[in-house]
């Protein structure tokens, strides 16, 4: 076999006995080769030296099976090919420990179509857990992204993160102790993201320029703000169509220990916004205990007041704007700060807004200066596109909460806050009207469908 | 089903029994015949089996026929390692030049690169140490990269597509004691610069970085009867670079030796913004230009190319940039270095907020040194901060 005389060739270090030994039956308890289809080769636990050999010459469409221990790595796991699996023995079972690296490393970093990484711990990573980039066909089931230290400034960015890929599958998975977003879909289409935990992250789950994502069952306790949806300016995916759906939303009151960006102004104690989004519906959630509020409704001018920096020209748009009512500010452009037609419905809302969190750093926390004691509606929304609080309210946004009934509601004008008076605020009883409607404009979003 | 036992793969080139593998058997340094590219062939377990060059401790590196060496206006920062870098390019065969991209060079070409540490930065050429030479082979696919290491008595290289991360001890040019964390690179790292995209979801093709006429418009002493020589002039006069003007109207990158030997403070100007702009060129902008895989999705774009001041930096605030940001706000504030990410970026060492991404664990005192005084020098606009 061509490969591996190659690699048998190329690599020396150490000797292991037993080359014609493959019977592991101890450190390949719950998987080994002769369970996959395809190409295959095991690792046994903790030897990374024959885990970077294998990734660094193996060829395409190939699983590598991680034996159960902990492999200690001085150097991110590097894969370059379409069709990797990584497979371990277990969350609890197969580790991939990147706490000695001294280079600034991912853990896992993969480009390439059809990547699966499964029964796994990645811990320490100096930068990302798990970055998968570009690629069509992402699965994370049943991994655990995390740091040692919690709170950590210095812990890595993101924990799964896979960015600028179609067809992604997070599932029975747990991210914690980011220091910056522990689940980050970023920059994706056709995004499933079901039943995982995320806990002690800045954010907990992030939904960034994405399109089509259903994200349910997930439980987000402990972060600085609990699952989150947004776009940021400049990038040529416009986010649409994100479902939040049956998710568990609770004490996400984490000091905030992000060392910047759009993050670092997350208010401690945020349940869940959608910030320069459209197409998103937010139903039927268990919020509890976050102190600050449970779903807030912002322009993306909250983090970036330039509009001009939203420009985007359509030509080098990535996905479809179709059926969007996207504002322009030029033939052949769009903007996207506008957050608009959201359903927020049937939630359910338990003790949260009690201690809202006002601090000078959060750009977020003028929403939240105009309440002086009282707990915060479980719906905010910061009426910025809508008309001056002087004259009759608009709904101008599309903002449904009408089927909301189980918490409360307030627009608040936060383009009229002035240094020396409060933010006026309008604050209606169910159903809430103008705001009273429940359906998107373009129907309800679709079911997302993975191949 | 293939099934493959790792523990066996790993076994090693000196243990020839038992895994089905044979090891080398060119132990030494010397010239022993023509430059060898056998492209259907795996590649050679040892780099000497190439016969491209021979390193001697006292004679210094030794070039085959039509393998050029060459050098850089302003080189990639790798942790104050030193670089001997060549081109070969087949009998028969010649690069095709470009104004801007990377020369085309023929099928059968190898571009390589020797990584070396002197004992003392400020003795050059004394008590050298090879760590690594990194191959890029033209194949009729595209480029093929094949890293190198260097063994322990120095005689010869070995193909180590796993890498290595090597802590390397040295006295810097101020005297200081020194350590880098090297990284030599793992054969799937080499995509993390070397390569371009025409969009996302395109396919990912790997680049020549350095070949480029900009970077490659100067002088080299060839040494011996050819003695001091334009680089471009001197591949057209062999043969090996064709369609070429004559390298005095050929645009160059900035020389960055007078900096990295007395500083930036004699520099002003437009001179200043040419030297910094050839500097974020050469160390930035394999990732960070339009076709950059991992640098489009920044929108930050510091090729020699760009043009527009926000793709710049200027006022921009950065993607998902994590703990890079350093508790600052735009790429670039002009005026005001101390609080830009960019010059922090290019600063710093602290673990996943270094740039660039990959080869650098010390700071580059001169490169950030010239960092900071380009965007003091920008007039001071201000960047909008807050509603």
């Amino acid at each position: 076999m061509q490969f591996a005389r190659f690699t048998t060739l190329v690599l020396g270090s150490a000797l292991i006995a037993g080359c014609g030994d493959d019977q592991h039956p101890s450190t390949f308890p719950t998987t080994d080769c002769s369970k996959i289809t395809g190409t295959c080769v095991e690792v046994e636990g903790t030897d990374s030296t024959a885990l970077q050999a294998a990734a660094n010459s193996i060829s395409a469409n190939t699983t590598i099976v991680l034996g159960a221990g902990t492999f200690v790595m001085t150097n991110q796991l590097t894969l370059r090919s379409d069709g990797m699996h990584l497979i371990g023995q277990g969350i609890d079972t197969t580790t991939l420990d990147f706490g000695s690296a001294t280079t600034q490393v991912n853990g896992v970093d993969s480009i390439g179509k059809d990547f699966l990484i499964q029964d796994l711990t990645v811990l320490d990573a100096p930068k990302d857990g798990i970055r998968v980039e570009q690629s069509d066909g992402v699965v994370f089931r049943r991994i655990r992204s995390t740091w040692t230290t919690p709170s950590s400034m210095s812990n890595g960015a993101y924990g799964i993160y896979p960015v600028k890929s179609q067809n992604v599958l997070v599932e029975d998975s747990r991210a914690e102790n980011a220091s910056d977003a522990g689940l980050y879909v970023g920059q994706c289409q056709h995004v499933i993201v079901r039943n995982n935990t995320v806990t002690g992250n800045v954010a907990g789950l992030e939904i960034e320029n994405t399109q089509y994502a259903d994200v349910y069952g997930n439980t987000a306790e402990d972060n600085t703000g609990g699952i989150v949806v947004f776009d940021l300016p400049g990038n040529p995916i416009v986010g649409r169509d994100v479902r939040l759906r049956n998710n568990t939303i609770r004490n996400n009151n984490h000091a905030n220990f992000a060392s910047g960006g759009t993050v670092a102004t997350i208010p401690v104690g945020t349940g869940t916004f959608a910030m320069a989004s459209r197409r998103v519906e937010i139903t039927g959630n268990t919020y509890e205990n976050n102190h600050t509020g449970d779903i807030a409704l912002i322009s993306g001018l909250a983090v970036e007041p330039s509009a001009e920096k939203w420009v985007l020209p359509t030509a080098s748009l990535s996905g479809s704007i179709e059926g969007l009512d996207l504002m322009s500010a030029a033939t052949g452009t769009v903007m996207n700060f506008r957050s608009e037609n959201i359903v927020v419905a049937g939630n359910k809302h338990t003790g949260s807004g009690t201690m809202p969190d006002t601090g000078d750093k959060q750009a977020l926390g003028p929403l939240l200066l105009a309440y002086a004691g009282a707990p915060v509606d479980s719906v905010l929304y910061d009426a910025i596109g809508e008309g001056p609080s002087t004259a009759a309210p608009t709904n101008e946004n599309h903002m449904c909460v009408g089927g909301n009934t189980g918490g409360t509601f307030a627009s608040l004008y936060v383009a009229e806050q002035s240094a020396t008076s409060q933010v006026p605020f309008f604050r209606p009883a169910s159903p809430f009207a103008p705001f009273d409607c429940t359906v998107l404009n373009g129907g309800p979003v679709a079911e997302v469908v993975l191949p | 089903m293939p099934r493959i036992q790792l523990a066996c793969l790993i076994a090693g080139v000196m243990l020839s029994a038992g895994c089905g593998g044979g090891g080398g058997d060119d132990p030494g340094p010397v010239l022993s015949g023509p430059v060898t590219i056998d492209l259907d062939a795996p590649p050679p377990t040892l780099l000497s089996d190439y016969h491209l060059f021979a390193w001697d401790p006292a004679a210094g590196f030794t070039f085959n026929d039509r393998v050029v060496p060459y050098d850089l206006n302003t080189a990639l920062f790798s942790d104050y390692a030193l670089k001997q870098r060549a081109i070969y390019v087949p009998e028969g065969a010649a690069a095709a030049f470009d104004p801007d991209r990377a020369l085309d060079l023929p099928v059968g070409s190898v571009v390589m690169k020797t990584f070396y540490f002197p004992a003392d930065q400020r003795a050059p050429t004394q008590d050298l140490q090879l760590i690594e030479t990194r191959l890029l082979v033209r194949h009729a696919d595209g480029w093929h990269p094949l890293p190198y290491i260097w063994d322990a008595d120095q005689h010869d290289a070995v193909l180590s597509p796993a890498g290595e991360v090597r802590a390397i001890s040295f006295t810097g040019v101020d005297g200081s004691p020194q350590v880098s964390n090297y990284l030599i690179p793992q054969r799937n790292d080499c995509q993390g610069c070397h390569a371009e995209q025409a969009g996302t979801g395109a396919p990912i093709d790997v680049v020549l970085i350095g070949i480029k006429a900009r970077h490659l418009n100067r002088v080299y002493d060839y040494g011996g009867a050819v003695g001091p020589r334009n680089q471009l002039d001197h591949l057209a006069e062999l043969g090996m670079l064709t369609g070429a003007p004559a390298a005095a109207t050929v645009p160059a990158a900035y020389d960055f030796r007078p900096i990295e030997a007395s500083g930036v403070s004699a520099l002003a100007g437009a001179e200043l913004d040419t030297a910094a702009r050839s500097y974020l060129d050469i160390n930035c902008a394999h990732c960070h230009n339009p076709l950059g895989v991992q640098g489009m999705t920044s929108q930050l774009f510091l090729d020699q190319a760009n043009a527009d001041l926000f793709h710049l930096g200027i006022c921009k605030r950065p993607g998902s940039a994590g703990v890079g940001n350093g508790g600052f706000t735009f790429d670039i504030v002009p005026g005001d270095p101390d609080t830009s990410i960019l010059y922090f970026r290019t600063d710093t060492t602290k673990l996943g907020a270094m740039m660039p991404l990959l080869g650098r664990s010390l700071t580059h005192q001169r490169g950030a040194e010239l960092l900071h005084a380009w965007i003091a020098a920008m007039p001071m606009t201000g960047c909008v901060v807050d509603l």
